[in-house]
């Protein structure tokens, strides 16, 4: 549980000497409670209660990294459990998989896919994580030359490397060991020699086991073995088991009940026979490694999408991207009626609109998800802005008529707005609701 | 020489042999009681001998003790003299004692310590045999006469330059106004004869729209008149923003000679109404917001208004009045509040001085409500702070029928929730032109009770009542028929009307709440909320919890303020001391920005609804709901 | 050992009943009791909870309605109660959302001819229906009158209440004992408010279904998610006046540019995907009634909804 800024000031010195560079220890315990300064900036703090803020700031998921190059990422450092209490930060790495037995054509295709195939979305490329490579022929030979052909294809892409036996890794890692692999897995048996592996080519290792007890039973001695960069694999038979193993482990770790499961989640898509299902599930519960097969046009689209929206910070005020909207088919003489991007204007207003039956355009400004009336206030809907967004998304191509109707709320602003853009400026009401009222009375005229 | 020990002060002092007791305790800067003015003749001046030998003639003055206090070496300080060392109890009874005064509008008794005071004094002109300078003549006689210790009193040039003459064209019957300054006193001015009962201070609450001026007699410790007007600086622009764009175009100079003439004609109106003289007010005191008192020292305010908000100054200034152009005594001195942050300005530093919250134990909640609003959480140890926009709904702007609580302003409603006819009064007793602030709180109340809106102020049409009708865009409620107004028209609120006031409730108490979590204080740890601001003082307690303008907390435990800044402004004039813990006000004070907090819009939604959507937060205010729910069911 | 494991719930989620049998007054082959979960969707210790319910939406009036639908289902759609059967027989869904998009029309009046539409789709199958009636405050009233009346005793799910209207809806619900959707714009609060409104006006607590709006994957869908999440997390902490079930309806899915400028050949993939995706999150997020328009969605999320409610076996590892 996060500590409040005034239970945090009371473990202070209160000296206000202003040593951490705050004014006082009050301010300087905001700035702890919000995670934006370290304890160690106060020279004067207890050693005890040093260890009582130490404690809550220290992330309790421990932050892998996998692969080298500029594909690498980076899983862990969660700190809760629903991503509404903060964000989640590292989305998973989806990985698509390759068994050794395939044809070395088809090995490389995959690894071509993923190493070109990017999705855009709201001006962020989306893209699979890397490739991860299975020893199905039982033969460390033939697992070594499937590794090999995919380094064939330079792609750099963060490789898996999953095998039972510790030999077939050894004979993979000749090929990929630089490129810091993710080693799948060690079990009870063979833990030893994979934590050898793991050692020797600083990988990160995945450890297996169907119970969070068995799993922190297995980080202790991983640990101890001398690795400390471990994926969990709670070894779900179905998406049931995924699901409840996987919050289990989640929860134990957040409130660090079970410090050992502090590591990232690990999940075999194909495992559970519902490959998309278990991607979904995956994404919005906790796996940080999703292995699958590679996926149809539609799921590609899909999980990525849902990868980004789940992974996006909760507690930005939630925003539409600022842009040209259309509600019908709005042809060039159709009203265009400017507002901000903070969402429930947006999905107000489109509703009424929609209702009004009139097409026409929504000019969607960015007020970083303000509401008019304390974007009006902070000064961040402005002239210019409604300027530049004009030029950005070519309405000027869109309406022959150069008319823009802006919120109630923005009145104030009305003269300017004309002055910098040019466009007759007609003051819209205050309340969505009569926004019918307003088009069908004024825009008619 | 003679050392005389004063207990329980431990002031020491070394005197001839012979002086007297009273004058070596004045030289010590112990104040006593001397009602006869040391004549023996009132039997004031009581002091005990606890050791040494003095004259005095107990038989002569006998009549003023008991056998008791004689016994305890009683004797009259002003006809003792020093014959040795001596250590002398000065009971408390014999220092002067501090007057109580009642500041309007508080509950509170402030100590009267103002830190400027007059002397008079008669001096012995220079001879061969005492030919000791003007300078120091005249600052031992401050010092014999109950003032500062010579030494530390501190003569500007200009009244230098002009001593030398007052002193002898009056005959060296002067009268001395010193001033506590840091470090020290200061000699303000130098009158011929006896002015000593001319001393005047002001405390000014510097508005944007209003400068209000309380005019106080320091000697006796009276408020002698209250004046107020316009802010001049309207004709720059009407609100804030609008001000600082105009400074920002070289209109400094223009904002701040209007800002120091707002207050000079509240000064004057003042003056003249009291029949005092201008030049007899040697201390203004000024609370304003952080911009008002950046311009009327003429600091350029522009950087304060853009990220990352940070005020120029953040403590307290004391100025000599001519540099501002403030009409009072040219020596006299202007003391201007501390600011914190743009929003957190000395307005609000006084509001924390009125109430008192700084110096208790117990956490307290202030809320200051304007156009803007400011709301302040803690206690002596801490306190966070926090301020936004609101809306002028709650002013009666943004409303159809809201006006400012000028006469024929609704001020008070009542609805019967039967008939649904309301019963309210206005301002003056006036024919109703409009609806004020805190008829507008009374009235969103009133409707919710009687169930002609719900808890989020929408109006129920499906009631049958010529009052609830639908116009042009909106349902709206009838308060007043045209024909009892003095409009004639029908005075109405309509639902866009209690919208608009719901979103300036809601965005008052999503502060509070935004601060209480910051803090991690539930409602249940407030001791006390104070309301301060312009409609402070007719706002009805209960109503503004029903509506959830502010938390629940027991209705005894909501006060008033009223105009806290002029308040503050009062205390830190006729208190010296108040005034010293105002840098240490502002210092404490953490300010959170509500655009960075990601919380505050959670807040905001959850506080758009009346009360507010967690009804646990207001169990009284829900309670009484449901019963009148039943009762018209 | 074995890890508890422990979120220091209070609270259950209230039961709503869709759709009533003979036995309780109406023509349903069956009906549903959704609702009553007492932890995270998908951990419920006891044997039996239920599956999310997945419905098909279906409408009367087509120009409102995504084209990828029609294409795919072909002539069935200009028949609003052949449409209802195959949704029920072929398509395979749990429940029948019906969009009266007719009253959507400008000017539209002719409320008999509403109630007709719903006449044959409760004779065309027997599943429980939900209904969403208009979006104009001037003939909100007769439309949920007329739903409500023609389909007395079916315990429908009426839609859609929002703070702004909710009292005809209300009215229609109350008098004909159907339930109500609350909708509100992705806020816990406003969620909460519009309860508590319809609380007050006499609306139980078990005829009502919450609606958080869900966002298009891709347009906001994160929004609705954690709405959900807190939603649910807060009942189950005690908050009565949020422990209803909730239902999930991304009507927006297969109109965005996603799915309406996807190769024509893997259009059908695409919408398919999308809806089953956003339903696979919703259902975890909390939601019990999944409301999806193509068909082809309902299968997968039928098999992996199956799937989900498997308890893990903890075996040991190969
Ligand atoms: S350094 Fe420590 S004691 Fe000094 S002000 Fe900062 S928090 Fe307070
Ligand atoms: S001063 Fe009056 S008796 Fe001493």
């Amino acid at each position: 549980m996060a500590l409040k800024a005034l239970d945090i000031y009371k473990l202070l010195p209160k000296k206000n000497c202003k040593e951490c560079g705050d004014p006082t220890c009050l301010t300087f315990a905001m700035k702890l409670a919000g995670g934006k300064a370290d304890v160690e900036l106060c020279p004067y703090l207890s050693d005890e209660a040093k260890s009582v803020l130490g404690a809550s700031t220290r992330p309790p998921i421990r932050l892998i990294r996998v692969g080298m190059g500029e594909r690498f990422f980076k899983v862990g450092e969660e700190t809760v459990l629903y991503r509404h209490e903060k964000t989640f930060y590292h989305p998973p790495g989806i990985v698509f998989r390759v068994s050794d037995t395939q044809a070395p054509a088809e090995i490389a295709a995959v690894t071509r896919r993923v190493r070109d195939e990017t999705f855009t979305r709201v001006g962020t490329d989306l893209r699979f994580s890397g490739i991860a490579i299975e020893n199905t022929s039982g033969s460390a030979k033939t697992f070594a030359k499937a590794v090999a052909t995919v380094e064939q294809e330079q792609a750099h892409l963060p490789p898996v490397l999953i095998a039972k036996d510790p030999a077939a890794h050894a004979a993979a890692l000749v090929h990929c060991g630089s490129y810091r692999p993710l080693l799948h897995a060690a079990t009870g048996e063979n833990f030893k020699e994979m934590c050898a592996l793991a050692k020797k080519y600083g990988c990160p290792l995945v450890i297996r086991a169907a119970t969070p007890d068995g799993l922190a039973r297995m980080v202790k001695d991983c640990t101890a073995e001398g690795v400390q960069d471990l994926v969990l694999d709670p070894a779900p038979e179905n998406l049931g088991a995924f699901l409840t193993r996987s919050t289990q482990i989640r929860q134990l770790a957040i409130t660090r009940l079970v410090p050992e499961l502090g590591y990232p989640v690990y999940l075999d898509a194909t495992a559970t026979g519902q490959q998309d299902a278990a991607v979904a599930l995956g994404i919005v519960k906790y796996a940080s490694v999703i292995v699958t097969d590679p996926l149809s046009p539609g799921a590609t689209k899909a999980s990525l999408t849902l990868r980004q929206n789940i992974y996006t910070d909760p507690q930005k005020p939630i925003q539409m991207n600022p842009g040209l909207y259309r509600v019908g088919t709005p042809d060039k003489d159709a009203p265009v009626l400017m507002t901000v991007n903070f969402s429930l204007t947006f999905f107000t207003l489109q509703g009424y609109l929609e209702s009004t039956r009139i097409p026409c355009f929504m000019l969607i400004v960015d007020t970083e998800g303000l509401s008019v009336l304390t974007a009006v206030a902070a000064g961040k809907l402005s002239e210019m802005l409604v300027r530049d967004s004009i030029k950005k998304f070519g309405v000027e191509d869109e309406v022959t008529h150069r008319k823009l109707i802006i919120p109630g709320y923005a009145s104030p602003l009305s003269g300017r707005i004309e002055d910098a853009t040019g466009w007759k400026v007609l003051v819209g009401p205050r309340d969505a609701a009569e926004i019918g009222e307003f088009l069908h009375e004024e825009w008619k005229k | 020489m003679r050392t005389v020990t004063f207990l329980p002060s431990y002031r020491k002092i070394d005197v001839e042999r012979g002086t007297t007791v009273l004058d070596a305790a004045q030289r010590a800067g112990l104040s006593m009681n001397v009602v006869c003015g040391g004549l023996g003749k009132c039997g004031k001046c009581i002091v005990y001998i606890q050791s040494g030998r003095v004259d005095f003639d107990r038989q002569k003055y006998g009549r003023f003790f008991t056998e008791a206090e004689l016994q305890k070496g009683a004797c009259l300080a002003c006809e003792t003299t020093i014959q040795g060392d001596l250590h002398v109890v000065v009971p408390e009874s014999t220092l002067i004692q501090e007057q109580k005064i009642l500041v309007e509008g508080l509950d509170q008794e402030i100590d009267f310590r103002p830190s400027v005071k007059k002397y008079y004094v008669q001096l012995q002109p220079p001879s061969l045999a005492d030919p000791s300078p003007d300078l120091s003549r005249l600052l031992w006689g401050i010092q014999k006469s109950g003032g500062p210790v010579a030494e530390k009193m501190y003569v500007p040039l200009e009244v230098l330059r002009e001593m030398p003459g007052i002193l002898r064209h009056s005959d060296w019957n002067v009268t001395a106004t010193i001033g506590l300054v840091p470090g020290g006193y200061r000699v303000i001015d130098l009158q011929e004869n006896d002015t000593s009962k001319r001393v005047y201070g002001a405390a000014v609450d510097l508005g944007s729209t209003t400068v209000v001026v309380y005019l106080w007699d320091l000697v006796t410790g009276k408020v002698v008149c209250v004046a107020s007007n316009y802010n001049k600086q309207i004709s720059c622009g009407e609100d804030i923003l609008a001000r600082v764009n105009f400074a920002r175009k070289n209109g400094l100079v223009k904002l701040q000679a209007l800002a120091a003439e707002s207050i000079n004609q509240a000064l004057t109106t003042a003056s003249n109404t009291a029949g005092i003289d201008r030049e007899d007010i040697y201390e203004v005191v000024v609370a304003g917001n952080t911009v008002m008192t950046h311009m009327l020292l003429g600091i350029d305010p522009a950087y304060m208004i853009a990220e990352p908000y940070v005020p120029v100054v953040r403590r307290a200034l004391s100025i000599a009045a001519s540099r501002l152009g403030i009409a009072c005594n040219p020596n006299g001195g202007v003391f201007a509040f501390p600011a914190v942050s743009d929003f957190i300005g000395g307005d609000i530093i006084a509001d924390i001085l009125a109430c008192g919250m700084g110096e208790r134990e117990e956490i307290s909640l202030l809320v200051d409500i304007g156009t803007n609003f400011e709301v302040v959480l803690g206690n002596k140890e801490w306190m966070f702070s926090c301020a936004g926009a609101a809306g002028p709904a709650l002013e009666g702007g943004e409303v159809l029928f809201g006006m400012r609580a000028n006469p024929g302003a609704i001020e008070k409603i009542a609805i019967d929730p039967v008939t649904l006819d309301p019963k309210y009064s206005t301002i003056n007793g006036i024919r109703p032109r409009g609806i004020c602030g805190s008829g507008l709180i009374d009235l969103l109340a009133e409707l919710l009770i009687a169930c002609v809106i719900d808890r989020t102020g929408r109006i129920n049409m499906e009631i049958n009542n010529p009052r609830i009708r639908r116009n042009a865009h909106f349902p709206e409620y009838v308060i007043a028929w045209a024909k009892e107004t003095d409009i004639g028209k029908d005075i109405v609120i309509t639902e866009n009307d209690i919208k608009n006031l719901i979103m300036s409730k809601a965005s008052v108490h999503a502060a509070c709440l935004s601060l209480m979590k910051e803090a991690g204080v539930t409602h249940n740890e407030i001791s006390t909320i104070y309301f301060a601001g312009a409609f402070g003082n007719y706002l009805d307690k209960k109503n503004a919890t029903i509506i959830g303008l502010i938390p629940e907390i027991a209705i005894d435990q909501i006060i008033n303020i009223g105009n806290g800044a002029v308040a503050g402004a009062n205390i830190a004039l006729i208190n010296r001391r108040a005034r010293k813990t105002l840098d240490d006000i502002a210092y404490k004070i953490a300010y959170i920005e509500l655009n960075a907090e990601k919380s505050f819009m959670d807040e905001y939604t959850g506080s758009t609804f009346l009360p507010h959507t967690d009804l646990t937060l207001f169990p009284g205010v829900q309670k009484l709901l449901e019963s009148c729910r039943t009762r018209r069911e | 050992m074995a890890f508890d494991m422990n979120f220091g719930w209070t609270s259950t989620i209230g039961e709503v009943v869709l759709g009533a049998t003979n036995a309780d007054g109406g023509t349903r082959r069956r009906s549903y009791r959704i609702g009553g979960g007492t932890t995270l969707p998908f951990m419920e210790d006891r044997a039996g909870s239920p599956s999310p319910l997945i419905a098909l939406e279906i409408c009367d009036y087509l120009p409102f309605w995504p084209p990828i639908v029609t294409n795919y289902c072909g002539d069935l759609v200009n028949n609003v109660g052949e449409w209802a059967k195959a949704a029920d027989g072929t398509y395979g869904a749990d429940l029948i959302r019906l969009y009266l998009t007719s009253t959507r029309q400008r000017n539209f009046s002719d409320i008999a001819s509403l109630g007709k539409v719903v006449e044959d789709v409760l004779a065309a199958s027997s599943l429980p229906l939900i209904i969403e009636g208009s979006n104009e405050p001037k003939i909100d009233s007769e439309v949920f009158q007329k739903c409500g009346e023609v389909a007395q005793g079916e315990r429908l799910l009426l839609g859609t209440a929002e703070a702004g209207k909710y009292r005809s809806i209300a009215a229609a619900a109350l008098a004909y004992n159907h339930s109500i959707i609350a909708q509100s714009p992705i806020d816990i609060n406003l969620a909460k408010q519009l309860n508590i409104l319809l609380k007050e006006i006499g609306v139980q607590r078990d005829h009502i279904v919450i609606d958080p709006y869900t966002g298009a994957l891709g347009y906001g869908f994160e929004y609705s998610y954690s709405a959900m999440e807190r939603i649910r997390f807060s009942a189950l902490k005690g908050d009565t006046d949020l422990a209803m079930p909730m239902v999930c309806s991304a009507i927006d899915s297969l109109t965005i540019k996603e799915v309406r400028e996807a190769e024509p050949a893997v259009q059908d993939e695409m919408a398919i995907q999308w809806e089953f995706y956003t339903g696979i999150a919703a259902a975890t997020a909390g939601a019990e009634i999944i409301c999806v328009r193509h068909p082809g969605t309902i299968p997968l999320l039928r098999k992996a909804f199956t799937d989900m409610k498997k308890p893990g076996t903890a075996a040991e590892v190969r």
